[in-house]
């Protein structure tokens, strides 16, 4: 993946029936020979292991799976049904894994790893990351890349002491509606004008917390011996404190890391609330709002922030950069992502003609505003990026991971760039916690 | 739950009056885990459409709890097919039973005729997704070679090759699928499905069939 990507001309239409029939097509055939019709590895395929065969690890497998000269050697999971779930996910897609409970035990008997994705909970990513680092593997490890600054700070120092690759997932900065809007949209048609604001959220429904059935319970030693109090602790560790970053971590780390990419900087300030008002058994704050001040070229920008884990109203998860002449919203949801052009913007014309933008079918003619309620703000224009993610949402970003790792890429979101970016969510918490504004320096930046 | 819950009665016939409830499920807790995967299927239906009205005499039960379920997958990915009538309708690891890509379905034996009224149907409900060609059937012969009626079928191109289906596809949620029984007789109730619009497995959770022995 390059930095600098060409508009794609020629779009397609995503169909996820369509997706379903070819890209699965030979799936169901693969029962039946699975090493002809998924491809038997080939002697440079990349043998890898996946830490972590929980919800995440499920969705990074399954985009693996779609992903050739793959060749999946073990899987490692302290939870019997998540280890068994991954032998026989990969067995019936044509593999033979070893499974593991412990990932010293994997790293001692797997002799021929090249590089291991990492899905475990927050507070593992550092220590296995580093582990498999120092052992000479190349490691994508899910973000947030740890529950503290200073153990994520230390992944950035393995990866460089070793030099080996560590890809953290951020997905978005692999995903092509994303590089367009940053690359072309924002870049070099400079669309939204002067950005003076972003406004970004994800807000879900009021959910129970993650049980468990009796007969799969893990014994009280296993679970201790990893980190977790009791089984409740080990099935809901994003919301305690000595595991996890809360939401804000959890879900905001994604957006908040746009605001940095696209910004190509990190905030100076950020001011914070939140509070663990709702939920009797968490510890992290279940609702948090956050404004950041930017100092950009351009001049200061401000962004705000809300992540709600008792509602799911506010239309979505999205990240909107709003500029004096449009503003431009971005969402892994492509019904979510709109382009809208303010009156006193230059002629777009050019950009539909050159396929950066798209009319949208539903978007007002512009003589239509004048029929509006003058008393509320006409609504703006919009139009559509002409870019679609025709694949899972992470397969983008663990294929650029395997490229880099065959020395054909560069990675997009190494450990470095993932920590400057990170060093800004890091601080979102302490400055709820400390109800006033928090300034950042440039040490907080550094790894 | 073994009966459904009785919400209204008395339904009358000709000559007596007979006593009828209508028949509602009983929901698990909704759950909500990781971001789930756009859908775009021309056939999908608007959400929280309600549930059909069925009346059911009340000496109707489910007959499938505690069944025995086979399944075109021998080696279900994780999970036991006996999860399929356990009375367990929760979303989360443990509770479901995974069965590999394409066409796969499970077969539960109610162990005599039957005379159905309504199926109730949960897939996997920790995400909104949708499964695609949703086809139940059920037949007195358990091999489905012949006398067999089509409860439901969301199959809108045949891309299952068992025949187009006009019912709609549905995103899952807590609530499942109420599916009618049309008092279908049959001893066996055989549910399809052809992976989903996530991740392309097929799952089960629950099925719950409400009927009574045919005399």
């Amino acid at each position: 993946m390059t930095d600098s990507p060409s508009p794609q001309l020629n779009p397609t239409s995503w169909s996820r029936r369509g997706f379903l029939k070819t890209g699965l097509a030979a799936g169901g055939m693969v029962l039946a020979a699975p090493a002809v019709l998924r491809g038997q590895p080939s002697a440079n395929a990349i043998n890898i292991a996946l830490v972590g065969v929980g919800s995440q690890g499920r969705v990074l497998l399954d985009s693996m799976l779609n992903i050739p000269e793959l060749n999946f050697v073990a899987v490692c999971d302290i939870w019997e049904l998540s280890q068994r779930y991954g032998v026989n996910r990969l067995k019936k897609a044509g593999f033979n894994p070893n499974g593991y409970t412990d990932i010293e035990d994997m790293l001692a008997k797997e002799q021929n790893l090249d590089a291991v994705i990492i899905a475990t909970p927050d507070f593992w990513h550092a220590p296995h990351t580093n582990m498999c680092l120092k052992a000479g593997l190349h490691v994508y490890c899910e973000k947030m890349m740890a529950h503290t600054v200073e153990s994520a700070r230390s992944m950035v120092q393995t990866m460089r002491e070793t030099g080996k690759l560590l890809q953290i997932g951020h997905q978005r900065r692999s995903n092509p509606r994303y590089l367009h809007a940053l690359h072309n949209i924002i870049e070099k048609a400079k669309i939204p004008g002067r950005i003076t604001n972003i406004n970004g959220q994800w807000n879900r429904a009021v959910s129970e917390d993650l049980g468990w059935p009796k007969r799969y319970e893990i014994p009280a030693d296993t679970l201790q011996r990893y980190g977790f109090k009791d089984m409740h602790q080990f099935r809901n560790w994003r919301w305690f404190k000595d595991l996890s970053g809360g939401p804000i971590s959890d879900l905001g780390a994604h957006q908040i890391d746009i605001f940095n990419w696209f910004l190509g900087t990190g905030p100076k300030s950020v001011m914070a609330s939140g509070g663990a008002d709702y939920y009797d058994t968490h510890e992290w704050y279940d609702n948090v709002m956050a404004i950041f001040e930017y100092d950009t070229a351009q001049g200061p920008v401000r962004a705000f922030y809300q992540v709600l884990t008792t509602t799911s109203a506010g239309g979505g998860y999205f990240e909107q950069f709003m500029g004096d002449e449009g503003s431009v919203k971005i969402s892994e949801n492509p019904n979510l992502t709109k382009v809208y052009r303010e009156d006193r913007a230059p002629d777009w014309e050019k950009w539909i003609e050159l396929n950066y933008l798209r009319r949208s079918a539903g978007a007002p003619a512009p003589k239509e505003a004048a029929t509006v309620d003058v008393r509320e703000t006409a609504p703006l224009v919009a139009y559509d990026l002409p870019v679609v993610l025709d694949k899972p949402l992470h397969q983008p970003h663990l294929e650029n991971f395997f490229a880099a790792v065959r020395g054909q890429a560069k990675l997009n979101c190494d450990a470095a760039h993932a920590f400057e970016s990170e060093a800004a969510i890091f601080k979102v918490n302490p400055a709820v916690a400390a109800r006033k504004a928090l300034d950042f320096t440039p040490e907080d930046f550094k790894a | 739950m073994i009966r459904p819950l009785i919400f209204t009665a008395l339904a009358t016939c000709a000559t007596v009056a007979l006593a009828e409830s209508k028949l509602e499920l009983e929901f698990p807790p909704p759950k909500v885990t990781s971001t789930p995967a756009p859908i775009k299927l021309s056939n999908l239906e608007a959400p929280n459409t309600p549930a059909p009205d069925i009346m059911v005499p009340n000496d109707v039960t489910n007959v499938a709890a505690g069944k025995t379920v086979t399944s075109s997958d021998p080696w279900p990915i994780i999970g036991e097919l006996d999860m399929v009538t356990d009375g367990d309708k929760e979303s989360e690891d443990g509770y479901y039973v995974e069965l590999g890509e394409m066409q796969q379905w499970v077969q539960i034996d109610l162990e005599s005729e039957t005379e159905i009224f309504g199926i109730g149907l949960w897939h996997y409900h920790a995400q909104p997704r949708a499964y695609l060609d949703v086809i139940v059937q059920v037949s007195n012969d358990p091999e489905f070679a012949s006398g067999v009626t089509t409860l439901f079928n969301n199959d809108n191109d045949n891309s299952s090759d068992m025949g187009r289906g006009e019912d709609p596809a549905y995103l899952e949620k807590n609530y499942g699928r109420l599916i009618p029984g049309k008092q279908a007789k049959a001893r066996y109730v055989r549910l399809y499905s052809n992976g989903n619009t996530s991740d392309g497995l097929n799952h089960y959770i629950e099925v719950e069939v409400f009927g009574r022995p045919v005399e």
